[in-house]
């Protein structure tokens, strides 16, 4: 699924001027399959440009396209397809219940598609050294526990595009990288993309695109 | 796990207080309509005439004996009384203006005979088969309803000449002769008592009798109406003996005792039904108002789930299943205390005397069955709007 942003401009950064680069008031088309990167400071409109191409924010102008289809079109069954079979995504405030356990957190994202068993969901947490934690409650772990917690929840779906709005900002270097290798053999193993938005660091991973804005 | 994310963080408290408001609306709700239709079915069957009609006349004074003060009721009279607001009808009672003798013709009973008063009246308020009220000249015999009071003298008279006495059932089948004469004009015609009534003191006939007897043998003279019926709206006796007092106008005590006390038991459980109706609606709202609640207080949750993929209808069937299964086991533990209530109710009844049908009203579960659909649909409603309002 091609996902292409058509003279994008949201409302709150309308006042701002916007390079010939820009992902803003230009065409952009994010190519299915592609690894994307989208290096910019804060405040920039990183996590704006998540919200808005996941249909989250509706204050813009322009056109966001999946393929040929305007994404203003799309009804609740439509977004509710899109978000559990089409578009994974890491959100910048991760989105976890803080009263469930971890492995409720996952079951219940997992439940949907069915993607991964138990098995394999403490597989997924073992790879990122978290799963003694798998019967504690969310709120109580650390921020960078947290994070790799929805990372493993954005893996337990089929998805073409996974999205994921600074989704290392609270891990070392090492954890990044064990992360970066996971979402990196999920999304080749499915064939599909990712767009990683982050304040500079690649984390030595090789983008086929890098946006900017 | 989508019930303990959603239904966890809540505050128990505010629900078993709503909960057990709508358990005493459910319950006195269901109480109070049963017994308002028991109490208007009071009375029905128990005579030939309806529980809401009366027959009355004017007070007889010393005057009226005089005949300085009139004793029978003009159409004017009839009029402004039939245009009364808790007066469902006013019609005339037909008396004889022609000889008649009433009398038993029957080789199993002594031979009876008297000097009789008929009357006769709108077939529709006789709770008696069309069929069977029927007389043209030539039939077999005329049928009549005989008042209780003159069952009893035959019976008395009976047992005075060492026979034994009579059921209702048996009193119908024995044969029994009216004689109707005016001067050397005499006509003796067969008739059977089809019914008997506690309210008129008179012989009842059928109409086409009375116009046979006016048109044959009267006089000439024409007739006064010196009785009327009057049948009340339910629940409003007290207003018809009121207005029976004003003017001057009197009816058998017992006929305004059952009618005064239907009255004030009705209007009791009236005023029961409607505190009942605003208990339900309050605990309802207060159940809508504690549904919002907890919806809001779960914004965040139900936000992110449908951010991660749940779908909103999914969310808003937990809410509303949950609201209706609450409300659910509320009608039925209710409907379940109404029964109780009624085991206990319908004994107090029968051990004061008063004989009420314990079968259970279909308005009653009607009024269950609407007030749980309202409930539902409202629930299901509120938890819309909620879930959208986070999509």
């Amino acid at each position: 699924m091609n996902i292409t942003l058509d003279q994008i401009m949201p409302e709150p950064l309308a006042s701002i001027k916007h390079g010939e680069t820009s992902i803003w008031g230009n065409k952009v088309v994010l190519e299915g399959g592609k690894r994307i990167l989208l290096n910019a400071s804060s405040g920039k409109g990183k996590t704006t440009f998540t919200t808005t191409t996941i249909g989250l924010r509706h204050d813009y102008t322009g056109t966001i396209f999946y393929d040929n289809r305007d994404i203003k079109t799309f009804t609740t069954d439509d977004w509710t397809n899109v978000r559990t079979n089409q578009i994974s995504v890491v959100f910048q405030d991760l989105q976890l219940f803080p009263k469930l356990s971890v492995a409720e957190n996952l079951r219940i994202k997992n439940s949907l598609t069915d993607t991964f068993s138990d098995k394999e969901l403490r597989a997924l947490l073992e790879q990122l050294e978290i799963d003694n934690k798998w019967n504690q409650e969310c709120g109580l772990l650390s921020m960078g526990q947290q994070q790799r917690v929805a990372i493993v929840r954005a893996m337990a779906q089929p998805y073409e595009w996974l999205i994921m709005d600074e989704p290392f900002s609270h891990l070392d270097v090492d954890n990044a990288k064990r992360c970066m290798d996971m979402i990196h053999n999920r999304t080749i193993e499915q064939n599909s993309g990712f767009i990683l938005t982050t304040l500079g660091d690649s984390h030595g991973y090789s983008f086929e695109q890098e946006l900017f804005l | 796990m989508l019930d303990k994310l959603l239904f966890k963080n809540q505050d128990r408290l505010q629900l078993i207080i709503a909960v057990f408001g709508s358990f005493l609306g459910v319950t006195f709700l269901v109480t109070s309509i049963h017994y308002l239709i028991k109490v208007q079915e009071f009375g029905e069957g128990a005579d030939i005439m309806g529980p809401n009609t009366i027959i009355v006349q004017k007070k007889v004074s010393n005057s009226g004996t005089l005949g300085l003060k009139a004793t029978d009721f003009s159409q004017s009279e009839i009029k402004k009384i039939e245009d009364m607001k808790f007066i469902k009808e006013v019609q005339p009672v037909v008396s004889n203006n022609f000889k008649v003798m009433f009398g038993t013709k029957d080789p199993l009973v002594p031979p009876f005979s008297t000097d009789a008063f008929v009357q006769t009246i709108d077939p529709k308020y006789l709770d008696v088969e069309t069929d069977k009220w029927h007389w043209e000249e030539g039939d077999e015999f005329v049928p009549v309803i005989m008042p209780r009071d003159l069952f009893v003298m035959l019976n008395t008279f009976m047992s005075a000449s060492g026979m034994t006495q009579v059921s209702d059932d048996l009193v119908m089948q024995i044969n029994c002769e009216f004689k109707l004469s005016y001067g050397r004009n005499v006509k003796h015609l067969n008739c059977r008592v089809v019914g008997f009534t506690n309210q008129v003191s008179a012989i009842l006939v059928p109409q086409s009798f009375m116009e046979y007897g006016t048109e044959n043998f009267s006089d000439g003279t024409p007739k006064k109406i010196t009785q009327i019926l009057i049948s009340g709206k339910e629940n409003e006796f007290g207003l018809v003996e009121e207005m029976l007092v004003e003017r001057g106008l009197e009816s058998r005590k017992s006929q305004m005792v059952v009618g005064k006390l239907k009255s004030i038991v009705g209007t009791l459980f009236i005023v029961i039904m409607s505190i009942s109706i605003i208990a339900v609606l309050v605990s309802g709202l207060v159940l809508i108002q504690f549904m919002q609640l907890l919806m809001s207080r779960n914004a965040y949750e139900v936000r992110t789930l449908m951010r991660i993929g749940h779908h909103p209808k999914k969310i808003i069937r937990k809410f509303f299943l949950y609201f209706v299964r609450i409300f659910g086991i509320i009608t039925a533990v209710g409907f379940g205390a109404f029964m109780l209530l009624k085991f206990i109710l319908d004994k107090v009844f029968a051990s004061g005397g008063v004989s009420i049908d314990t079968s259970i009203t279909m308005t009653s579960i009607l009024a269950l069955v609407s007030a749980y659909g309202i409930f539902a649909l409202s629930s299901y409603l509120t938890a819309k709007k909620g879930i959208f309002n986070e999509y």
